[in-house]
């Protein structure tokens, strides 16, 4: 998949890749890679300047932590950032509908 | 192709701002490039080209850096502001209180002020709280853009904005009664005594600071 393409929902995919989750930056592109089959390929450096961002909206927290015996900067939702990822799958739930009904290749509704 | 080190380096020479910000993120990106590595040494590359697919992963210096860029542009922009906030009525106050107490109130002197001339006062009176309210709306404006989504890039820039008239105003004001009391009655320059004058000079340096300050948040939101 093009990275232009990813991009414009790369918040979105950072913020469900962190739901209940306390990650660190490389663990979270690991989990995009394997949750989306290998399909999603970005520059890996622009999740941290992203992570960063969404830091600063408020949407996720991090914090220096210890993990498997080595400092990392690890990551997680806050209160904020799980209300933006609910209505973000709200949005994409609506969105994939609508664009399944005329791509879909399904019989069209019979006029009125 | 480059190694990680050099990658890293390639980096730091390309990022300008706030230095413990700045090694934080290249401390990030860098444990990022050793796990990414270490992934690909695990899955059977030696560890020259592992190190190599893992910087040709993180994506070009160039590209990279921009992102990076803009996040110490803003951490800048928004530490200068809280500065401006304190820093300039706090000079006002200081070099108010240092003159009253050297000099008491104003002399009347013998060529009585204009009209315009108490104007000019008056703003320079009231311009260093205007500037600290400005930045107190802007700095809550800020959290609010950026908590709707408004990019990293874009608030530095309006930050670096910001700064630079806050910093403008006071000194405006400043000049503008020096420019104005010799042009009515240069008598009056004369007759400061020497604590409020070195205070005066002081309070010059103070703002030309943060005038540096505030310039390199154009610098750094321009990089």
């Amino acid at each position: 998949m093009k990275p232009d393409a990813v991009r414009g929902h790369l918040d979105a995919l950072l913020l469900a890749t962190l739901d209940g989750k306390q990650l660190h930056g490389y663990a979270i592109i690991e989990a995009l890679q394997v949750r989306s089959g290998g399909v999603l390929d970005l520059p890996t450096g622009t999740v941290y300047p992203a992570l960063r961002r969404l830091e600063t909206a408020g949407l996720v927290s991090s914090e220096w932590s210890t993990v498997g015996g080595r400092q990392r900067r690890t990551y997680r939702l806050t209160k904020a950032g799980q209300r933006a990822l609910a209505a973000e799958r709200t949005a994409w739930r609506e969105f994939t509908a609508a664009i399944e009904g005329v791509l879909g290749g399904g019989p069209w509704p019979a006029q009125a | 192709m480059i190694d990680i080190d050099e990658y890293v380096t390639a980096l730091d020479r390309r990022l300008r701002g706030p230095g413990h910000l700045k090694r934080d993120l290249l401390a990030e990106a860098r444990d990022s490039l050793e796990d990414a590595a270490a992934a690909y040494e695990a899955g059977g590359l030696d560890p020259v080209h592992a190190r190599r697919r893992a910087v040709a992963d993180f994506g070009p210096a160039a590209e990279i850096a921009r992102g990076y860029q803009s996040l110490l542009a803003l951490a800048h922009g928004a530490r200068t502001l809280r500065t401006v906030l304190v820093v300039v009525p706090l000079v006002h106050v200081l070099w108010e209180m240092n003159r009253r107490f050297w000099m008491g109130a104003w002399p009347d002197g013998d060529i009585p002020l204009p009209g315009w001339y108490l104007l000019v006062a008056r703003f320079n009176d009231w311009v260093s709280w205007g500037v600290a309210g400005a930045v107190l709306v802007a700095l809550v404006t800020g959290r609010v853009l950026a908590r709707r989504g408004v990019g990293t890039g874009r608030l530095a820039r309006l930050a670096g904005g910001v700064a630079v008239a806050a910093v403008a105003a006071p000194l405006v004001g400043s000049l503008s009664v020096i420019v104005a009391t010799a042009s009515v009655d240069v008598s009056r320059l004369l007759e400061l005594s020497p604590p409020v004058s070195l205070a005066t000079v002081a309070m010059y340096a103070v703002m030309a600071g943060l005038g540096v300050q505030a310039r390199r948040c154009l610098v750094f939101s321009a990089a």
